[in-house]
C-alpha cells in the first residue's frame, strides 16, 4: 500500500498532459534535489558557523569581564583583587582575543579534543556526552507523550472523520488549554504529587526508568496538544477530499482511512517537532531543575552564565548538529510520507471544508472575553504593587478575591495590571515572529539551514546575545524572543509551500500567467495563512512565559513590575503551600490563550462563509 | 510485513540505549550496600561542585562538610581554634609558628607526616588561583622534625591558627597534586569518610576509613547527591530519597513535617548597601533618611517566614561573641526630611540578584519603605555574574546584598577590609572614611582574641555610623534532617554537617 490511490491517479494524469517520460522528469528532479541538497547543507554550515562565532565573542561583546565571572563561579566570596583577575586571565589565555581562543578550539576539535571548562580545568567532553545521553533520553520519553498526547487530542476528529460524521468545526480549545500549561508549573505539580504525596515516583535525580516519567509527562504534555492541535486542525480537510468520499462509498474500512488522512495532514505538521520537542534538548531548563536531571539545557544555561566558553561553545555545536541532523531526519521522513505525489507535482491542497462553527464555541469565546474584560477592570482599580507583610499569602477572600502573594499583594490587581502589557508584548513579539517566519520561510533554500540552527536554541542564549549588544533594557526580552521565535513559522510555511506548490491549481495558474506576486496573494498566502496563525496562537502563553524567563539577565520589565510570566515564576516556590498565588495567573493564561483560538475559530469560520456565499 | 521487523529492531536497539543512560547511576547504589550491617546516609547537597572538589575553591566547604579532609587545626564552636591534625601550636615570634602534628594517617595509606603538610601548604600558595583564604598573606612552612611544621608568614598574623582551620587547607596526600595543578581530593584526605567516586556534578559516593585517628565512624558510608533548587531538595527528603537535605528554602520549610526541620543562624548577613561615592546616597542626610525609612524586621516574619533574625549590626547572633562586645553607634548625620528627600527628584537605583530566591522580595519590601519616605525607587533585579562588574563600577545607588561576614579565616576582619576600607576591592559601598579605615587596621593588628573582637566591633560601629550599610535581617539556614537520623552537625558556618556520630538510628 505504498502508493496513495488519489495521488497515483493524479499523477497518471499529470504525467499524460505533460510530454518527458516519467524516468527522465524523476532523473532531473533528483539532480535539482542534490543541487537544493547541497545549498542547503551550505547554509546549514554558515549558519552554524555564524552561531559558534558569535558565542565565542560573547564574553567580548557582554560588558562583564569574563575572570570575573569564572573567578566569582569557581570561588564565590572571592575578593576580585587585580592579581587573582590577572591570574585567571593568564591561565586562560582571555588576552590572546577571542578569534585565537576559537582557533585554537577548533584545532582541538579536529582532533577529538572539545577543550577543558575554563571553570572547572576539566574536559569538556567527558561532562557533555552523559548529559547529552540523558537529555535525548528524556527528550525520547517526552516524544513519546507528545505522539499520545497529540493523537488523544486529535481521536475524536479522526473517528468522525473517518466515519463521514464530521460536520460541525472544532475550535480545539481543548488542545489550548493543554498547550497553554506552562512546563515547570506541570512539572511542580507533578513532582508535588506522584513524588511526594504519592511516591510512585521519585521526585528528582536520573536513577532508572521511573525517573524519567515524570519529566517526560511535564515536557510532552503541553508539546503534545499544540502538535495535537495543529493535526486536529489540518484533519477534516484531508477527510474532505474526494477520496476520502469515493473509500467511504465503496465500504472500505474507516481504518485505511484514517492511515491515509494521516499520511496527508502529518507531513505539514511534522516540521513543528523540531522547535517543540528536539528544541527541548537544550531548552527544557526548568523541568531539569525541578527534578534534578543532568541533561544539557543546564549545562549550556551554566555555562553561558559562567561565561565557560570551551563548554559554552561545544554545546552550542552539539545543539547545532542535533538541529541539524533532526531537521534532515524530519525532512527525509516528510519525503517518505510525501514522496511520489510531491515530485510528480501532484498534490492537491488540502482545503478546509466549509464547517459551521459550533454555537457553543461563541459562549466559550464571549466568556473568556468577559472574564478577561471583568479580570482587567477589577485589577486596574486597585494597587498592584502594595507590600503588606501582614496578609502574606492569604486566600481567596472578599478583600482577596484571588488571594495574595507572598509579599502580601493583592494577586487579583497584579493580573488585571499586568494584563494588557503581557498580551500586549506577546502579540507583538508572535506579530513579528510570524511575519519573519513566513518570510523566510517563503525562501527554504536559504533559510532552511538557519531555522535548524536557530529552532533548538535555548531563547537564553539569545537574552545573552542581546544583553551583550543591547545591554539591559526593556525591549530586549521581545528582542531576544523575536531572534529564536520565528523558527516554528518558518518551517512550517516552507513545509506548507512546499505541498502547497506541487498542488495543481496553483500549477494551472502558472501556465494561465498568473505572476509571482499573484499566485502569492491569490493561492499561496490565503492557504497559508490560517495554519500559521493557528500554530502562532497555539504559542501565544508559550511567548509570555518565555519573555518572563528572561527577567533574569535584565531583559524586559524590571520587577516588581506585574507581568504574568513573573507572577507565575515568583509564586512558583508557593505552588503547595498557597496554590491559589499560580492558579489565577495559569488560570488567566488560559483563558487568553482559549480566547484567542476560540475567537480566531470563529473569524475563520465567517471569512470561509463569507467567501464562499460570495463565489 | 516489513513494519513490524522494523519496530522490533527498533525497540531492541533502544533498549540497550536506555539501560546505559542510566547504568552509570544504578550501579552507585549498590556500592555501598555491600558494607553491610548498618545503612548508609543519603545526603543531599545544595550547590554542585564547580572544579571536580578542587580545595582551591567554593568545593573545599564540601569537603569539611562531608568529613574528607582535615586542616591542621578546626574552629570551635565559640570561634576559636582547636587540635585537629596538630594537636598543640606555639608562636615563637610575630611571623612563626610551629605546629606538633599526630600520628595520623591518609586514606590511601600514607603517613601524615611534617613533609606532606608542608607540601600541602606549598601547593596552595603556589596554585594559580590561589585559595581566598590566603589572598592576603603568604606562607612558608618547612618541616622541624617528622612531626613539627614551622610557618612563617609574610607578614604578622595573629590569626594563622585561624586560617589553616580554613577548607582550602585541608591537608591532602602527596597523591592528590596533579602535575597540571589540579587537586583531587579523591582518596587522599584524613578524615573518617573516603571519597570513592564522583559522578559528574550530580553524585559522589564516600566510604567509611577506618584507619581514621579518632576511631571509627558510625556510618558505613555516605552517599552524596547535588540538587541544586531548593524545591526539588525539599521534595528528595519529603519523598523519603534523601536522609539530609541541606539549605531548605523558606518557602519551603513550612512543607517540611515537624522533627525534620532544623534552623541555625548563620553568618549570613542581608543589607541594603548604599552606594556613598555617587548619587543619591553620596550625601549623608540622604542616607540617613533612608535609614529611617528601612526596617528590616518586617521582613522576619514575612519574608523569611521566620527564618531569620531581626538586625542587630553586621554581625548577627551567628557569631556567637559579637552581641556581648557590641558597641553603641553615635555621630550618624541628620537625616533628611522626607520634603528634602522629594526636592532632590533623582531616582534611586535600588539592585539586587535572584540568586538567593528571598532577595527580590526583599527589594520589593524595601522599595515600597523608601517610597514611604519620599524617594522615588526603580528596580533592576538580575542574575548576579550579570551585574557584579556594574555593582562594583558604582552603577547603582543602592544594593539588597547577601553577605558571609566570616569568610574563610573565620576571622571578621577580613570581610571589613575587603568591603569597608577605602582600599577593599570588594568595597560597594564606596565607602571612603579615613575614621573606618583606621578602625579596620586597628583590628587588623591585634592579636589577642578578646581584644581582636573589641576593636572589630569598634570597627562595626564605625561603619554602621556612617550609613553606607543598613543591615536588614540575619539568615537562618534550615536544615532539613529526617527523623531516622542522628549526629548531623549545625553549623553556623556551614562549614561542618556529617562526622563521626552521624548515623541512621
Amino acid at each position: 500500500m505504498r502508493v496513495d490511490v488519489s495521488t497515483s491517479r493524479a499523477a497518471t494524469r499529470d504525467a499524460a498532459a505533460t510530454v518527458p517520460s516519467p524516468a527522465r522528469r524523476r532523473a532531473s528532479a533528483w539532480r535539482a534535489g542534490i543541487g537544493t541538497g547541497a545549498a542547503a547543507l551550505a547554509g546549514r554550515v554558515a549558519a552554524g558557523a555564524a552561531l559558534l562565532v558569535t558565542v565565542a565573542l560573547l564574553p567580548w561583546l557582554s560588558r562583564s569581564d569574563p575572570a570575573l565571572t569564572v573567578l566569582r563561579t569557581r570561588s564565590a566570596e572571592q575578593n576580585p583583587t587585580p592579581g587573582a583577575l590577572a591570574a585567571v586571565r593568564d591561565e586562560l589565555g582571555l588576552d590572546d582575543g577571542p578569534f585565537t581562543l576559537l582557533g585554537r578550539w577548533l584545532g582541538g576539535l579536529l582532533r577529538g579534543d572539545a577543550g577543558t571548562s575554563w571553570v572547572s580545568g576539566e574536559p569538556v567532553l567527558p561532562d557533555l556526552v552523559p548529559a547529552l545521553g540523558v537529555s535525548l533520553t528524556l527528550v525520547a520519553g517526552a516524544l513519546v507523550v507528545t505522539v499520545v498526547v497529540a493523537a488523544l487530542v486529535s481521536a475524536r476528529t479522526v473517528f468522525l472523520g473517518s466515519h463521514r460524521r464530521l460536520h460541525r468545526a472544532r475550535a480545539g480549545t481543548g488542545a489550548a488549554v493543554l498547550a497553554a500549561l506552562p512546563k515547570f508549573l506541570l512539572a511542580s505539580v507533578l513532582a508535588t504529587v506522584f513524588g511526594v504525596w504519592l511516591g510512585w515516583f521519585p521526585t528528582s535525580g536520573w536513577v532508572g526508568p521511573a525517573s524519567m516519567v515524570l519529566p517526560a509527562l511535564a515536557l510532552g504534555v503541553p508539546s503534545g496538544a499544540m502538535i495535537g492541535g495543529l493535526l486536529d486542525q489540518a484533519l477534516p480537510a484531508a477527510f474532505h477530499e474526494p477520496w476520502a468520499r469515493t473509500w467511504y462509498a465503496v465500504g472500505f474500512p474507516p481504518g485505511h482511512a484514517v492511515r491515509h488522512a494521516l499520511r496527508r495532514t502529518v507531513p505539514g505538521v511534522l516540521p513543528q517537532l523540531l522547535p517543540t520537542v528536539v528544541a527541548l534538548v537544550g531548552g527544557a531548563v526548568s523541568v531539569e531543575m525541578i527534578f534534578n536531571v543532568p541533561g544539557v539545557g543546564r549545562l549550556v544555561l551554566g555555562a553561558a552564565l559562567a561565561q565557560d566558553l570551551p563548554v559554552l561553545q561545544a554545546g552550542t555545536l552539539t545543539l547545532v548538529l542535533l538541529g541539524g541532523a533532526a531537521g534532515l531526519g524530519l525532512r527525509s521522513l516528510r519525503r517518505r510520507m510525501l514522496g511520489p505525489a510531491l515530485r510528480e507535482g501532484a498534490l492537491p491542497t488540502l482545503h478546509r471544508p466549509p464547517m459551521p462553527v459550533p454555537g457553543a464555541l461563541r459562549y466559550v469565546a464571549a466568556a473568556c472575553a468577559l472574564a478577561l474584560v471583568t479580570l482587567c477592570v477589577a485589577g486596574l482599580l486597585r494597587d498592584p504593587l502594595h507590600v503588606d507583610t501582614a496578609a502574606r499569602l492569604l486566600p481567596p477572600s472578599t478583600a482577596h478575591p484571588l488571594g495574595t502573594d507572598s509579599l502580601g499583594r493583592d494577586l487579583l490587581a497584579r493580573l488585571g495590571h499586568g494584563a494588557l502589557r503581557t498580551t500586549g508584548v506577546a502579540l507583538a513579539v508572535t506579530a513579528v515572529s510570524v511575519l519573519v517566519g513566513v518570510l523566510l520561510g517563503m525562501v527554504p533554500k536559504v533559510s532552511a539551514g538557519l531555522t535548524e540552527v536557530v529552532s533548538t536554541l535555548p531563547a537564553v542564549l539569545a537574552g545573552l546575545l542581546v544583553t551583550g549588544l543591547t545591554g539591559p533594557s526593556v525591549l530586549g526580552a521581545a528582542l531576544a524572543v523575536c531572534v529564536v521565535g520565528w523558527s516554528p513559522y518558518a518551517a512550517q510555511t516552507s513545509a506548507l509551500l512546499q505541498q502547497e506548490r506541487a498542488a495543481g491549481h496553483v500549477t494551472a495558474s502558472v501556465a494561465l500567467g498568473g505572476g509571482r506576486v499573484h499566485v502569492l496573494r491569490r493561492h499561496l498566502l490565503p492557504s497559508l495563512v490560517p495554519p500559521v496563525l493557528r500554530n502562532a496562537l497555539l504559542r501565544l502563553p508559550t511567548a509570555v512565559l518565555v519573555l518572563a524567563s528572561l527577567g533574569f539577565l535584565g531583559l524586559g520589565a524590571q520587577a516588581p513590575s506585574p507581568e504574568w510570566g513573573r507572577l507565575l515564576s515568583e509564586n512558583q516556590a508557593y505552588v503547595e503551600l498557597a496554590p491559589w498565588t499560580v492558579l489565577g495567573p495559569a488560570a488567566a493564561l488560559v483563558v487568553l490563550a482559549v480566547l484567542a483560538v476560540a475567537g480566531a475559530g470563529i473569524v475563520q469560520g465567517g471569512v470561509r462563509g463569507r467567501g464562499r456565499s460570495g463565489r | 510485513m516489513r513494519t513490524p521487523h522494523r519496530g522490533l529492531i527498533a525497540v531492541l536497539a533502544l533498549a540497550p540505549l536506555l539501560t546505559g543512560c542510566f547504568a552509570a547511576s544504578d550501579s552507585d547504589s549498590d556500592s555501598g550496600s555491600a558494607t553491610g550491617g548498618a545503612k548508609r546516609l543519603r545526603v543531599a547537597l545544595a550547590v554542585p561542585p564547580v572544579q571536580a572538589l578542587s580545595p582551591y575553591s567554593n568545593d573545599a566547604t564540601v569537603l569539611s562538610k562531608l568529613a574528607v579532609a582535615e586542616g591542621l587545626t578546626r574552629l570551635g564552636k565559640d570561634g576559636n581554634a582547636q587540635a585537629a591534625l596538630a594537636t598543640s601550636w606555639k608562636q615563637v615570634d610575630a611571623k612563626t609558628w610551629t605546629f606538633e602534628l599526630r600520628k595520623a594517617s591518609f586514606q590511601n595509606g600514607a603517613q601524615v607526616t611534617a613533609a606532606a603538610v608542608v607540601n600541602t601548604l606549598d601547593h596552595a600558595g603556589k596554585a594559580a588561583a590561589r585559595p581566598r583564604v590566603l589572598s592576603d598573606v603568604t606562607l612558608d612552612a618547612k618541616a622541624d622534625d617528622a612531626d613539627t611544621v614551622r610557618i612563617t608568614t609574610s607578614t604578622p598574623d595573629p590569626v594563622l591558627p585561624l586560617r589553616l582551620a580554613s577548607p582550602a587547607l585541608g591537608i591532602l596526600s602527596a597523591e592528590a597534586y596533579a602535575k597540571d595543578g589540579t587537586v583531587s581530593p579523591v582518596g587522599t584526605g584524613t578524615g573518617p569518610f573516603r571519597i570513592t567516586r564522583l559522578t559528574g556534578r550530580t553524585k559522589a559516593t564516600l566510604d567509611r576509613f577506618d584507619g581514621y585517628w579518632g576511631g571509627r565512624a558510625k556510618t558505613p558510608g555516605v552517599d552524596v547527591s547535588w540538587i541544586a533548587d531548593g524545591t526539588a531538595r525539599t521534595h528528595a527528603l519529603r519523598g523519603g530519597e534523601v536522609d539530609v537535605a541541606e539549605w531548605i528554602p523558606t518557602s519551603q520549610a513550612g512543607l517540611l513535617p515537624e522533627g525534620t526541620r532544623h534552623e541555625v543562624p548563620s553568618v549570613r548577613t542581608d543589607s541594603l548597601v548604599l552606594n556613598t561615592g555617587g548619587g543619591v546616597f553620596a550625601d549623608a542626610a540622604m542616607r540617613g533618611a533612608a535609614r529611617q525609612a528601612v526596617d528590616g524586621s518586617v521582613l522576619v516574619d514575612s519574608v523569611f517566614g521566620g527564618y531569620a533574625d531581626a538586625p542587630q549590626g553586621l554581625f548577627g547572633p551567628g557569631v556567637g561573641w559579637a552581641a556581648g562586645a557590641r558597641e553603641k553607634v553615635t555621630g550618624r548625620a541628620r537625616a533628611a526630611t522626607a520634603d528634602q528627600v522629594k526636592a532632590t527628584g533623582r531616582t534611586v537605583r535600588l539592585a539586587t540578584y535572584t540568586n538567593r530566591g528571598e532577595l527580590p522580595e526583599v527589594a520589593s519590601v524595601v522599595q515600597q519603605q523608601l517610597e514611604k519616605a519620599g524617594f522615588e525607587v526603580r528596580q533592576d533585579v538580575r542574575e548576579y555574574t550579570q551585574m557584579e562588574s556594574d555593582l562594583l563600577a558604582g552603577k547603582y545607588d543602592a544594593l539588597v546584598f547577601s553577605r558571609v561576614t566570616l569568610l574563610d579565616t573565620g576571622d571578621a576582619v577580613s570581610y571589613l577590609a575587603s568591603d569597608y576600607t577605602s582600599k577593599g576591592v570588594y568595597n560597594i559601598a564606596r565607602l571612603k572614611d579615613p575614621a573606618v579605615d583606621k578602625a579596620i587596621t586597628a583590628a587588623a593588628q591585634e592579636g589577642g582574641t578578646e581584644e581582636r573582637r573589641k576593636r572589630i566591633m569598634a570597627a562595626e560601629a564605625e561603619i554602621l555610623r556612617t550609613d553606607a550599610v543598613l543591615p536588614l535581617v540575619h539568615e537562618k539556614v534550615v536544615q532539613g534532617i529526617g527523623r531516622q537520623v542522628t549526629g548531623v552537625l549545625l553549623d553556623p558556618r556551614e562549614r561542618s554537617l556529617i562526622d563521626l556520630d552521624t548515623r541512621l538510628k
